[in-house]
C-alpha cells in the first residue's frame, strides 16, 4: 500500500497566494462603484444620546449619508440562536450600553472623506458613571439560565461528603483578565444590493451565520443573501458570531444605493466583536493522601454585559476531565457596562488554567509528582456524561511528554534548579478541550470527465489550512492524488457548513467531505463495473479499492483503471452531495511541559522551552496540525504572561486598543516548541479518525508555564497576567 | 483622519519660511501619521521634509553629528555609533520594531509623543492634548506612567529610549528657524509638564530639528543601555538605564547615568553619578548609588513597583558594564 494522503505534512496550497498578497480578503473585494462607511462610536459607556449634529459632517465633499438612530431604517433583531449574540442592534435608539457602541455611520465616496465626516459628527450624551470593575461587583453575581453548553450550575455526587472524606484540601482564588482576539485582519464587510438580493464579502468564520443573520435583520430569505469569504486573516472567535458592523454596512449600502465597504479600525475591534471575559475563580479540591480526588468545587464568576448573559469561559475541564465522583461547577455572571463578550480561542482555557494550577498546588501539598497525580486521576470516560471517549491516549501523552522533556531530572523543591543567570522552573499540566459536538456540514464532490475532482463546501479558511487539509481528505477518500482535487470554500452558494470555530472544522466539514467523496467514489466505481470494456467489469463493488487516481481490485493491483479513463468513457461528470450530520462530541487532550527561567534581580521571566504531546486522533496533515499546536502555545504565553485589555475604571473605555498597548508575544518571547502527536485514529470520528484539535494546545500550556513559575520561585501567581512587577514583588 | 494640505518644500529655508500654526513636519511618519489617524493630531498643513538634506552621520568639531532625517536603523548600524557610543546603538535596537526602525527618523524619535492611552483617545480628557480638560490617568490605569517629574496636570512617561542615552551623553539638538540656527542641550530641550503639559519641548513655532550633536566622550565606548519591559521586543520600557563609566583602576572616576520609563522626560541622574564617583567599581557601590536614583519619586496606584525596579535596572546596567572587556 502506498503512503496515505492524509497525515502528510503538505505545505498550505494557499501559502504562496497569502505571502505574495495575491489572496483576496474581504476588504480586497473588487466591487464596482464601492463607497466607504466609517462608524462613529460612543464616547461614553452608559447613558443616552441627547443630540446628534450631522450638519457639518453631511456637508462635506463626497459625503453620501450620515445615518443615525433617527435616520437609519429599522432592522429586525436577529435571534440569538442565529449567533447574533448582541441583544440589540445599535443605531436604532438613543440608549448607550457600552463605550464604543456604534451611534452613527458616515458614508462617502472615498475612505478619507468618510473618516473626515465621521470625525465631524457631534454627539451629545447624558451619561452616568459606568460600573466596569468585576472585583467591585462580585456581590451582584448570579447564576444565569442554561446556555448552549449546558447548565451553569452542575453537580454530581456529594461535594460536602467528598470534602469531608478528603485527607487534604486545597482552596485558592484565581483571576484572569479581559482579553481580546487581535486578528491581523480587522473585520471587514463589502455589501452590495441588487434589488432585494444582498451580496456580502465578509471577514467571517461562519458564512452561513452571517447569511442567516443578515436575512433575519432585513426580512429576507437566506437564499436572497450571498456571503463570500475566500480567506480570513485570523479570527480566533472574533468573526464567529455576526456583529453589528455587518448589519450596519448592509443597511448603509441599501440607503445610499451603492455598494459599501466598512472596515473596523483597530481600536474599534476592541469593542465590536466580543472578548474573553474577565474571571474570578474560587477552586476547592479534596483528595486522599494517595492523591485520589474526592471532591472538586469550582465557582467561576465572569463579567457579562447589561444586555447579554451568555458565558463563554465554560467549565468543561472541571466537569469532564478527571475521575472524581463529587463535583460541583458553578458559573456565575456579573453584569457590567462593557461590550458583549464572546468566545476567544480556547474558551475552556481560563477555567482549565485554574483547574490545572490548583492540581499543581495539590501535588505540592501532597508531595506528589504532578504527572503522577494526574495519572492517578485519569478517566477513561467523559465524567460529565459517563460516556466513553472514542479513544483516549492521554496517559501516553503524559509519559511520552515527560520522557521527551526530561521530567525525571526535575528536583521538585522550588528554586532548586539554577543556572548562571537565575532560576529554572519546570511545570506541567493537562491540555484538554472539547472538540466537535456541533452542527454538521454539507459538501458537493464532482468528478469531472478528466478524472479530477472539485469539492465545494461552504466552510471557511481561517488560517488553519482548511484548503489543504480538505483537499487531502477528499483525495484520500476518493483515491485520487492530492493535485487531482480542487477544494472550494467560502461561498454560501456551496452546501452550507458550520462555522470554523469550536475545533469543529475537521469533524464537521471534514466529515461532510468524507461522506460526499465516498458517495461520489461509489458512483464512479459503479460506472467502472458496469462498463464491459473495463478491467473491473463484473467485480463486486466491495472488492474495489481506489488510490492515487486509480480504481483497482483489492489484492490484484494490476487489475486497475484510471479515474480519467472511467470518466472519459462515462462521458459526464459524476456528482454527490452530503447533507449535514451533527458531529459527535470529541475531547482532544494532551500533556504540556514548560521550562521557565527567572532572573531574580529584575523579576524577568522567559519561557525557555515547551514540549507538548497531544492526542487529537488521527493527524490529517502533520504540518498544519503542528502549526496549530505552536499557535496554541504562543497564545498561552500571551494569556499567562502579557495579555490584558485595560479598561479605565471610571470611564469604561479600553485604554490599550492597539497592538502596541495590548501585548501579544513577539518572536523573542517564544521559545522552541516541541510538538508531538499520538496519531492514532479515533474510531468514533466521522472524519477519517481525526478529531477537532485547534483549541486544545493552548489549554494546559498556560498552567504549565504558571506551574513552572511556582517551581522556580516558590510563589503561586494566581492573578494573570504574571508580569515582571508581580514576580519582582514576590521575590523581594 | 482630518483633511490636510500636503506640501513638500525643496529646501530647509522653504520648510521653515512660514511658521503657520497647525503646521506639522512629516519625517518617518511613525508618530505623526499614527496620531493623525486617531485625530490626536489634526494639522491643517503637513510639510514632508524627507527630501531635505538633513542626513549624514559624521565627525565634526563639536562631536558626532547625526542628521535629523537619519533612520533609527541606519544610526544603530553605523560603525562610529557602535564603536564609540554603544549605548546609543543599544537604545535604538531596543526601540520599537524592525519595521518602525526602518522608517522612524532621529529627529522624530526625540519628538515622539507619549504612549499614554488617555492622550491617544480623543474622547476622554487629557491636559496634554486638551489643556485644562483633566488627567484621567492619575486615577485611572497608570502602570506605565511616570514616577519622576510628574505634576498634578500630567503623569505621562516620555517614551524615547534614544533620548535617554543622548541625555546621558550631553547631546545637543540643532534647531533651524526663520531666525537662524541655535543649539539646545537635550537635557533642557524636553520640558517638565508642570501646569502646561501641552508644551513638551523648547521648540519655537516653525522650528525644525536639523541635527543631533553628540559630544566626544572617549570613555563612552564603555557604555550600555539596559531596558526592562513586559515583552522582549516592540514594547516601551518599564525601566531603562543608560550608563557609561570611566574607571581609574578599580575605582569609578566618572559616570554618566540616565533612566527611561520613569520620567515625564528623559531623566539624567546627577546624584547617582556623584555617588558613584570615587567609589570602587563593585556591586555594593552600585547598589548604594542606585538609592539616589529614585529621589523624589511619586508613585501612582499601579506603578509603585517602578522605583525598586529602577534601582535594580541601574545596578544591572552597571554590572553589565563590568563584563565589557
Amino acid at each position: 500500500m502506498s503512503p496515505s494522503v492524509v497525515g502528510r505534512p503538505i505545505a498550505r496550497t494557499d501559502g504562496v497566494a497569502k505571502v505574495t498578497g495575491a489572496a483576496r480578503y474581504a476588504a480586497d473585494a473588487d466591487v464596482t462603484g464601492v463607497v466607504h462607511a466609517v462608524l462613529v462610536t460612543s464616547d461614553v459607556a452608559r447613558g443616552r444620546i441627547t443630540a446628534i449634529d450631522t450638519a457639518v459632517a453631511s456637508s462635506g465633499a463626497g459625503v453620501l449619508a450620515v445615518l443615525t438612530h433617527d435616520t437609519l431604517p429599522a432592522l429586525t433583531l436577529p435571534a440569538v440562536t442565529s449567533f447574533y449574540l448582541k441583544r440589540f442592534v445599535p443605531v436604532q435608539d438613543d440608549r448607550i450600553r457600552h463605550a464604543g457602541q456604534p451611534v452613527a455611520i458616515a458614508v462617502a465616496d472615498t475612505l478619507a472623506r468618510a473618516q473626515d465626516a465621521a470625525a465631524r459628527v457631534v454627539v451629545r450624551y447624558e451619561s452616568a458613571p459606568p460600573q466596569v470593575v468585576l472585583a467591585d461587583a462580585l456581590g451582584e453575581a448570579y447564576v444565569p439560565p442554561p446556555g448552549s453548553d449546558g447548565p451553569n450550575d452542575y453537580t454530581r455526587g456529594d461535594v460536602a461528603a467528598g470534602m469531608a472524606a478528603a485527607d487534604v484540601t486545597v482552596e485558592a482564588t484565581y483571576t484572569t483578565p479581559l482579553q481580546h482576539h487581535n486578528p491581523l485582519e480587522p473585520s471587514a464587510t463589502v455589501a452590495s444590493w441588487d434589488g432585494d438580493a444582498l451580496t456580502v464579502h465578509e471577514s467571517a468564520q461562519g458564512i452561513s451565520i452571517t447569511q442567516n443573520v443578515l436575512a433575519q435583520a432585513f426580512g429576507l430569505t437566506p437564499g436572497q443573501v450571498r456571503v463570500i469569504t475566500p480567506y480570513v486573516g485570523g479570527g480566533f472567535g472574533a468573526k464567529g458570531p455576526a456583529w453589528p458592523h455587518t448589519l450596519l454596512a448592509a443597511a448603509a449600502a441599501r440607503h445610499v444605493g451603492r455598494p459599501v465597504k466598512l472596515v473596523l479600525s483597530r481600536a474599534q475591534t476592541y469593542t465590536s466583536h466580543g472578548h474573553r471575559a474577565e474571571t474570578h475563580q474560587v477552586m476547592r479540591v479534596g483528595a486522599t493522601r494517595e492523591g485520589r480526588l474526592t471532591a472538586i468545587d469550582h465557582v467561576v464568576t465572569q463579567q457579562v454585559s447589561r444586555t447579554e448573559e451568555l458565558l463563554f469561559n465554560s467549565s468543561e475541564p472541571t466537569r469532564m476531565l478527571y475521575d472524581c465522583a463529587n463535583v460541583r461547577s458553578t458559573q456565575r455572571a456579573v453584569r457590567l457596562d462593557l461590550p458583549t463578550g464572546s468566545f476567544v480561542r480556547s474558551p475552556e482555557a481560563a477555567t482549565g488554567h485554574v483547574l490545572e494550577s490548583t492540581l499543581d498546588e495539590l501535588a505540592v501539598t501532597l508531595g506528589l509528582d504532578p504527572v503522577e497525580l494526574r495519572l492517578r486521576n485519569w478517566s477513561a470516560i467523559n465524567q460529565e456524561t459517563g460516556a466513553p471517549h472514542g479513544s483516549n491516549h492521554l496517559r501516553e501523552c503524559y509519559t511520552r511528554g515527560a520522557q521527551q522533556f526530561g521530567w525525571s531530572r526535575r528536583d521538585p523543591r522550588p528554586g532548586s534548579m539554577r543556572d548562571r543567570d537565575g532560576i529554572i522552573g519546570w511545570g506541567m499540566a493537562t491540555a484538554a478541550h472539547t472538540a466537535g459536538g456541533r452542527p454538521g456540514s454539507g459538501a458537493t464532490v464532482t468528478v469531472g470527465r478528466d478524472g479530477t475532482a472539485r469539492i465545494e463546501c461552504g466552510t471557511q479558511e481561517i488560517g488553519t489550512g482548511t484548503y489543504t487539509v480538505m483537499q487531502q481528505v477528499g483525495a484520500q477518500t476518493l483515491g485520487l492524488a492530492v493535485h487531482q482535487v480542487t477544494f472550494l470554500l467560502g461561498d454560501t452558494r456551496y452546501p452550507a457548513a458550520f462555522a470554523s470555530a469550536a475545533s469543529a472544522t475537521v469533524p464537521s466539514a471534514g466529515a461532510a467531505v468524507v461522506r460526499a467523496a465516498t458517495a461520489a467514489r461509489d458512483l464512479v466505481v459503479a460506472a467502472a463495473l458496469a462498463d464491459a470494456a473495463s478491467p473491473l467489469h463484473g467485480v463486486a463493488a466491495d472488492r474495489i479499492g481506489a488510490e492515487d487516481g486509480f480504481l483497482f481490485v483489492t489484492g490484484q493491483p494490476w487489475r486497475r483503471v484510471a479515474y480519467r479513463d472511467v470518466m472519459a468513457r462515462h462521458g459526464a461528470p459524476i456528482s454527490a452531495t452530503s447533507t449535514p450530520v451533527p458531529t459527535p462530541l470529541g475531547y482532544s487532550t494532551g500533556a504540556v511541559f514548560a521550562e521557565v527561567h527567572v532572573d531574580p534581580a529584575i523579576g524577568r521571566v522567559r519561557v525557555r522551552r515547551i514540549v507538548g504531546v497531544f492526542d487529537p486522533g488521527r493527524i490529517l496533515n502533520r504540518q498544519t496540525a503542528r502549526s496549530q499546536a505552536i499557535g496554541g502555545a504562543v497564545w498561552a504565553v500571551g494569556f499567562t504572561l502579557t495579555e490584558h485589555t485595560l479598561v479605565d475604571p471610571h470611564l469604561g473605555r479600553v485604554v490599550t486598543p492597539n497592538l502596541s498597548g495590548y501585548l501579544i508575544p513577539t518572536n523573542l518571547d517564544i521559545p522552541d516548541i516541541d510538538v508531538d502527536f499520538i496519531d492514532r485514529p479515533d474510531p468514533d470520528s466521522p472524519a477519517l479518525g481525526a478529531r477537532g484539535f485547534g483549541e486544545t494546545p493552548m489549554t494546559g500550556t498556560t498552567a504549565a508555564i504558571a506551574n513552572a513559575l511556582h517551581h522556580a520561585t516558590g510563589h503561586r501567581f494566581r492573578d494573570l497576567p504574571i508580569t515582571q512587577d508581580k514576580i519582582l514583588a514576590a521575590l523581594s | 483622519m482630518r483633511e490636510f494640505r500636503f506640501e513638500r518644500p525643496g529646501t530647509v529655508a522653504d520648510a521653515v519660511r512660514r511658521p503657520a500654526p497647525g503646521t506639522a513636519f512629516l519625517a518617518g511618519g511613525t508618530t505623526l501619521v499614527d496620531l493623525m489617524k486617531l485625530e490626536v493630531m489634526t494639522p491643517a498643513r503637513v510639510l514632508d521634509i524627507n527630501r531635505l538634506p538633513l542626513r549624514g552621520i559624521d565627525q565634526t568639531r563639536d562631536g558626532l553629528r547625526i542628521g535629523a532625517l537619519e533612520r533609527m536603523r541606519d544610526v544603530a548600524a553605523h560603525d562610529l555609533v557602535r564603536r564609540r557610543y554603544p549605548m546609543l546603538a543599544q537604545a535604538l535596537e531596543a526601540s520599537a520594531s524592525g519595521q518602525l526602525r526602518n522608517m522612524a527618523s532621529i529627529g522624530g524619535n526625540l519628538l515622539q509623543r507619549t504612549r499614554c492611552g488617555y492622550f491617544r483617545d480623543v474622547s476622554v480628557p487629557c491636559n496634554k492634548r486638551a489643556p485644562g480638560s483633566g488627567c484621567p490617568a492619575i486615577e485611572g490605569e497608570n502602570r506605565m506612567h511616570a514616577v519622576l517629574g510628574a505634576s498634578d496636570a500630567c503623569v505621562a512617561t516620555h517614551p524615547s529610549d534614544l533620548a535617554v542615552a543622548l541625555v546621558a551623553l550631553d547631546a545637543t539638538v540643532r534647531l533651524r528657524s526663520r531666525a537662524g540656527t541655535r543649539d539646545v542641550a537635550l537635557r533642557d530641550f524636553h520640558l517638565l509638564p508642570g501646569t502646561t503639559p501641552e508644551r513638551e519641548h523648547d521648540l519655537r513655532p516653525g522650528e525644525l530639528v536639523t541635527d543631533v550633536i553628540v559630544p566626544d566622550l572617549g570613555w563612552a565606548s564603555r557604555s550600555v543601555y539596559v531596558k526592562i519591559r513586559d515583552r522582549q521586543s516592540y514594547e516601551f520600557a518599564l525601566a531603562s538605564a543608560a550608563v557609561a563609566v570611566r574607571r581609574d583602576g578599580d575605582t569609578i572616576a566618572e559616570a554618566r547615568v540616565a533612566v527611561g520609563g520613569m520620567g515625564t522626560r528623559p531623566w539624567r541622574l546627577p546624584a547617582v553619578e556623584a555617588a558613584l564617583a570615587g567609589r570602587p567599581a563593585a556591586e555594593a557601590s552600585y547598589t548604594a548609588a542606585a538609592e539616589h536614583a529614585t529621589d523624589g519619586v511619586r508613585p501612582l496606584r499601579h506603578n509603585a513597583f517602578k522605583p525598586a525596579l529602577m534601582r535594580r535596572t541601574l545596578v544591572r546596567a552597571l554590572l553589565e558594564l563590568e563584563r565589557i572587556r
